[in-house]
């Protein structure tokens, strides 16, 4: 069962976030091998040369695409689970691909300027939203979600396809009828082991609803003071473009192209 | 995998830590090689993006020395091949990077560098 939500948000998220992960990465890992359509389209219309960044690559299956162009793309893979990765090590070695360990908060900086990066973030706002306990203060919870997206959206040259949790009562619902709901969007969900169906982790989600995750994006591009829409036709300015976005299987996405004058 | 394309780009992230914090410097290292494939044009469009003379310190910190200290305007095969192998075929298995900077370590496992940093040091 949860713990108190008066416990400190980073015990909070190691126990229910964090410990989850890396306790179910084996069986969590082998449930997830088929790439997402929209993730793989988004990867596949990038030009050669381009530099990749898997934020909660997981298991690491995006990291190889696109498939019919191996080595034309190198992707770094960031998770936070130790475990998850020493599985995309395995699973993916021959991709022109890496790995490392990184918090949700304690990434590393990309050092060199002038760099081109697409981002899948998959799991990052979710995780996000998930530091603090469910029944704190929402406010506080949603303004700490757009310094990933806005650490992500710097670049000028940047393309990113953001994807998070579905909001509960549609398809997500119905897989997990045992979900235990607390605050709205902030449930719990079984994680039951194949090979021990004695053991069960209760594995925290934030669910996102319609329009939340564009909502942080537009917040993230104000907080950069970065213009909202199509490129504009003259002045310098810098913006970003909600190319497009929507709900597909379980999962809301949204994809942005920085652009500059 | 903590390849010198990798280490290329990371920075310490340390709370406070934004100068003099890249390269990160190599200690304790284990290197493995693997051969990997060729790919003259992903190189020549990867080139653009490096920062060399940390790529060159880097690289002979970890007994390299096949790269020149500038980049050459001539990018031929030979030295094609010399950068492919010093990017993407020298692996760093085990070791702990170190910031210039502030001093702070970041230990490489098992092929996997752990850019982790304890709550008090996120800026």
């Amino acid at each position: 069962m949860a713990p108190a939500a008066t416990d400190a948000p980073e015990s909070y998220e190691e126990t229910h976030v964090h410990d989850v992960y890396d306790a179910i990465a084996s069986h969590f890992s082998s449930t997830r091998y088929k790439p997402w359509p929209i993730i793989a389209a988004f990867l596949a219309n990038l030009q050669d040369g381009w530099v990749g960044l898997d934020s909660g690559t997981g298991n690491g299956k995006y990291l190889p695409l696109p498939l019919d162009r191996p080595g034309r793309q190198w992707t770094i893979g960031l998770d936070r689970s130790r475990n998850l990765l020493e599985i995309a090590r395995t699973c993916w070695r021959s991709g022109r691909a890496a790995r490392s360990r990184v918090g949700r908060r304690s990434r590393p900086r990309l050092a060199t300027r002038s760099f081109r990066v697409i981002m899948c973030a998959r799991t990052g706002l979710r995780n996000l939203n998930s530091y603090d306990p469910p029944s704190s203060d929402t406010r506080k919870t949603k303004t700490r979600s757009p310094a990933l997206v806005g650490r992500r959206l710097s670049r000028t040259r940047t393309r990113a396809d953001i994807c998070v949790g579905d909001a509960p009562g549609r398809a997500f619902k119905a897989k997990h009828p045992h979900e235990l709901e607390r605050d709205g969007q902030d449930v719990f969900v079984p994680w039951v082991l194949a090979e021990d169906s004695t053991q069960v982790f209760n594995r925290y989600y934030h669910m996102f609803d319609d329009g939340e995750l564009a909502a942080l994006v537009s917040v993230a591009a104000e907080e950069l003071g970065l213009v909202i829409g199509p490129a504009a036709a003259e002045g310098s300015l810098k913006g970003v473009e909600i190319v497009q976005g929507g709900w597909e299987r379980s999962n809301h996405f949204v994809e942005l192209r920085r652009w500059q004058t | 995998m903590v390849r010198l394309i990798t280490h290329n780009l990371l920075a310490c992230h340390v709370k406070g830590c934004t100068s003099n914090n890249f390269p990160l410097e190599f200690k304790d290292v284990q290197v493995v090689l693997r051969e990997s494939e060729f790919n003259p044009d992903f190189l020549r469009g990867f080139i653009p993006k490096l920062e060399w003379p940390a790529l060159v310190g880097a690289a002979r910190e970890l007994g390299d020395t096949s790269l020149p200290d500038q980049l050459p305007e001539m990018l031929d095969d030979d030295f094609l091949k010399a950068l492919h192998h010093v990017l993407l075929e020298i692996h760093v298995e085990e070791g702990i990077m170190i910031c210039p900077n502030c001093k702070h370590n970041y230990p490489v496992s098992n092929g996997i560098p752990n850019m982790l940093l304890a709550e008090h040091e996120i800026g």
